[in-house]
C-alpha cells in the first residue's frame, strides 16, 4: 500500500528536478551545435544515457548474454551529425556499453555507424551515401534507437538465435537441428541482427509518392556486428539488399524489401564442404511492411521470409512477422503492445525424412513509457515467450530502461 | 423635486457616456506610445537536421533564427470579450513565427505547410498539450487554447531540431521585436506602468515607465 504513495512522490520529484535539467540540457544543446562560413558548415553534438535494468529467465532470451537472471546495463551513445550545404551531411554513432546486446562483459567503444551522403538534387530523388550503417531493409531501422523505440528489445526477427551459424557449416543434417548450450549462443544467428550496421555503398530517393533505396554491403542482414567493421569483412562476397517503398498519403506506408548475400564468415570457409566457397551459402530475405499513424496512435508490422542455404542440409527456410501498436494516452504517458512470432520449416533429416530445424515461438511484448521532460524517458516492459514446438519452454522477461536524452 | 430629477437625468446621461466609453476601442482613449531598443540574446547557430534514418529527405538546410524579444506592459488590462486566433505554422521544418507573445485566453492554430507528418507538443507548465501526428490538410487545424501566463516551449516528436515558443501574457499590449531590437508600442492607456522585455526563458528585463496621452516615451533595455 505504501509503495504507490512512494512511486508518485518519486515520479513527481523526477519531474520537478526534471525541469532544472532540463534547462541545463537545452543549454547543452546550443553549447554543442557549432557552425561556420555563415552557417554553411553545421555540426551537432548529442547524445543519450541509457541506464537498463533486466529480470529474466535462463537461457536469457534473445541476444541478452548473461548467466545471473539479473543485468544491469548502461550505455552512453554519442551521435555526430554535420551538414555542408545542401548536399553534404554526415554523421557517426559511438556508443561505450557492455556490448553491442545487452551483456554481463565489461565496458567497451565503439563506432557503430558513420556515413557520408551526398545529394546533389534538392528534389530528394537522389542520395548517394558511403560507410557503416543500418540497413535499408524493413521500417523498424528507424525506430531502433531507445529515445524512440516504444519497447527496450527489438522486434524477435531482429534477435531470435537460430540453429543458423556465420562460423562453422554443420557437420551434418542432425548437427545442424542439435539444441545448442546457451553458452555457446553468441555462435549462431538470428535472421536479421540488430539493425544490421554493416559496411557499404547506399543509393535512395523519392520520386513522388514511391521511394526506393538499395545498399551493397560487405555482409549479410544475419552477419553479427564484428562482421560489420570492413577491417573484419571486405566486399569478396558482398550483399545486395534494396527496398521499394509506397506512401499514398502521410498516414500510410507500404514497403517491399529484399537481401541476398553470403552469410559465413573466413573462419567457416575449412568446414564448408570440398570444393564449395563462402559464396556458394547465401540468406535470402524477403519482406514487407506496412506503417500508420494518425494522431496519436500508430501501427508498425513487418513480414520476413528467409532462406538460408545450409551446407550438407539443404535450405532452411523460416517466416517470422510482428505487429506492433504505440498509444499516447496524456502527452507524456505512452503505452506499446507487440505480437511476434517465428515459424521454422522442414529440412532433411539426412536419413530420407524431415524435421523442423528451429522452434516455432511467439512472444507479446507490452511496454509503457512516460516522458518526464523533452530530455527524460522511462519505460517498463513486460515479455512472454512460449515456443509452441519442441520443449515448448517459456520466459518471462522484465525490463526498465531510463534514459536522458541530450 | 425638480432639481432631483435634474440629477436623476445627468446621472442616466453619465452613465450612458460611461458606457458608451467602456465600448469605445481603447486605443481612441489613450494614445501613449513608447518605443526604444532592446539588447538581445546572443545568437545561435541554425539547427542541424538529424537526418540519419531518413533515406529520403529534404536537403537539411534550415535558415537562421536570429534572436527576437518581447516587450509588453505589464498589468492586468480588461480582456477583449473576443480575442483573435493566432497561428503558428510549421513550414520547412521549423515554427513560423519561432516567437508568438499571446493575450491569455487567445486560441493559437498550428498548421502544417509542410509535405510530412508533424507532431507538435509541449511540456511546458503553463501549457502541457501533444497534437499528434496529422498531415498539412488536416481540418479543423489543431488547435490550443492558452489560459495560463507563462512561456510555452514547441516541439515536434518527429524532427528533433524544431524549437518554437508562446510567450503568454495576461497584458494585451505586447510587441515582438524588430531583428535589430527596436520596438515600438503604440496605442498605450496612459499613467505609470512598469514595461518589460522577455529576452529568453532566463531573462526578463524592466523599466518603469509614466506614459502620457499623444506622447511617445522612449525606453532602452541595454
Amino acid at each position: 500500500m505504501k509503495v504507490l504513495p512512494a512511486l508518485s512522490v518519486c515520479l513527481l520529484a523526477c519531474t520537478v528536478r526534471g525541469f532544472d535539467a532540463d534547462d541545463f540540457l537545452e543549454r547543452l544543446d546550443s553549447t554543442l551545435t557549432l557552425s561556420a562560413f555563415h552557417d554553411v558548415l553545421r555540426a551537432r553534438l548529442s547524445g543519450t544515457v541509457d541506464l537498463e535494468a533486466y529480470h529474466f529467465q535462463q537461457p536469457a532470451p534473445g541476444l541478452i548474454d548473461s548467466k545471473i537472471d539479473n543485468l544491469f546495463n548502461p550505455r552512453l551513445t554519442l551521435f555526430l551529425d554535420a551538414q555542408a550545404g545542401p548536399q553534404i551531411y554526415f554523421f557517426a554513432q559511438s556508443r561505450l556499453d557492455r556490448g553491442f546486446d545487452p551483456s554481463a562483459r565489461g565496458a567497451q567503444v565503439r563506432l557503430d555507424e558513420y556515413a557520408l551522403r551526398f545529394t546533389p538534387w534538392d528534389d530528394r530523388r537522389f542520395n548517394l551515401q558511403i560507410g557503416k550503417f543500418a540497413t535499408v531493409v524493413g521500417n523498424w531501422v528507424k525506430r531502433h534507437l531507445s529515445w524512440e523505440n516504444p519497447f527496450i528489445n527489438a522486434p524477435l526477427v531482429y534477435e531470435n538465435i537460430t540453429p543458423i551459424s556465420d562460423k562453422a557449416a554443420p557437420a551434418s543434417p542432425l548437427d545442424f537441428v542439435r539444441e545448442f548450450e546457451p553458452a555457446d549462443k553468441y555462435q549462431f544467428n538470428p535472421v536479421i541482427w540488430g539493425p544490421s550496421y554493416a559496411s557499404g555503398i547506399s543509393i535512395s530517393g523519392r520520386l513522388d509518392k514511391f521511394d526506393y533505396a538499395a545498399e551493397m554491403k560487405n555482409s549479410a542482414l544475419s552477419s553479427r556486428p564484428e562482421s560489420w567493421s570492413l577491417t573484419e569483412v571486405g566486399f569478396d562476397h558482398p550483399t545486395f539488399s534494396g527496398r521499394l517503398g509506397f506512401r499514398p498519403n502521410e498516414a500510410w506506408s507500404f514497403g517491399v524489401s529484399a537481401s541476398d548475400g553470403a552469410y559465413f564468415r573466413a573462419e567457416a570457409e575449412s568446414t564448408l564442404p570440398r570444393g564449395r566457397d563462402i559464396g556458394d551459402y547465401r540468406e535470402l530475405v524477403l519482406g514487407q511492411d506496412i506503417s500508420f499513424a494518425w494522431h496519436h496512435l500508430q501501427f508498425w508490422a513487418e513480414f520476413y521470409e528467409a532462406r538460408f542455404e545450409v551446407p550438407r542440409v539443404g535450405n532452411a527456410g523460416t517466416f517470422a512477422y510482428y505487429l506492433e501498436a504505440k498509444y499516447k494516452f496524456t502527452p507524456q504517458l505512452f503505452g506499446a503492445l507487440r505480437w511476434n512470432e517465428q515459424l521454422f520449416g522442414d529440412v532433411p533429416d539426412g536419413a530420407g525424412g524431415h524435421i523442423s530445424w528451429g522452434r516455432d515461438l511467439g512472444r507479446i511484448d507490452a511496454a509503457l513509457g512516460y516522458r518526464f521532460t523533452p530530455h527524460t524517458q522511462l519505460k517498463l516492459q513486460y515479455s512472454f515467450q512460449q515456443e509452441t514446438t519442441g520443449q515448448k519452454d517459456d520466459n518471462h522477461l522484465v525490463a526498465a530502461q531510463f534514459t536522458i536524452r541530450f | 423635486m425638480g432639481y432631483h430629477l435634474i440629477f436623476i437625468i445627468t446621472m442616466r446621461r453619465l452613465a450612458g457616456f460611461t458606457t458608451v466609453a467602456a465600448l469605445l476601442p481603447i486605443s481612441v482613449l489613450a494614445q501613449a506610445t513608447v518605443e526604444g531598443r532592446v539588447g538581445l540574446a546572443k545568437s545561435h547557430p541554425a539547427p542541424v537536421v538529424a537526418q540519419r534514418y531518413e533515406i529520403v529527405t529534404r536537403g537539411g538546410v534550415l535558415s537562421t533564427q536570429p534572436p527576437l524579444a518581447v516587450v509588453y506592459l505589464d498589468g492586468s488590462f480588461r480582456k477583449p470579450s473576443s480575442q483573435p486566433t493566432k497561428q503558428i505554422a510549421q513550414r520547412d521544418l521549423a515554427f513560423v513565427p519561432p516567437l508568438l507573445p499571446v493575450q491569455v485566453g487567445t486560441r493559437v492554430e498550428f498548421p502544417n505547410l509542410d509535405d510530412t507528418y508533424h507532431s507538435i507538443f509541449s511540456y511546458s507548465p503553463a501549457k502541457r498539450f501533444d497534437l499528434g501526428r496529422y498531415r498539412p490538410e488536416e481540418r479543423p487545424i489543431p488547435s490550443e487554447v492558452f489560459n495560463i501566463p507563462g512561456l510555452v516551449t514547441l516541439r515536434c516528436d518527429i524532427h528533433e531540431h524544431m524549437r518554437g515558443l508562446i510567450l503568454v501574457l495576461d497584458t494585451r499590449y505586447f510587441v515582438v521585436t524588430e531583428a535589430d531590437g527596436r520596438f515600438r508600442l503604440s496605442g498605450l492607456p496612459f499613467g505609470r506602468y512598469t514595461l518589460k522585455a522577455w529576452v529568453d526563458s532566463k531573462t526578463t528585463r524592466e523599466q518603469p515607465v509614466e506614459l502620457k496621452s499623444g506622447v511617445t516615451s522612449h525606453v532602452d533595455f541595454p
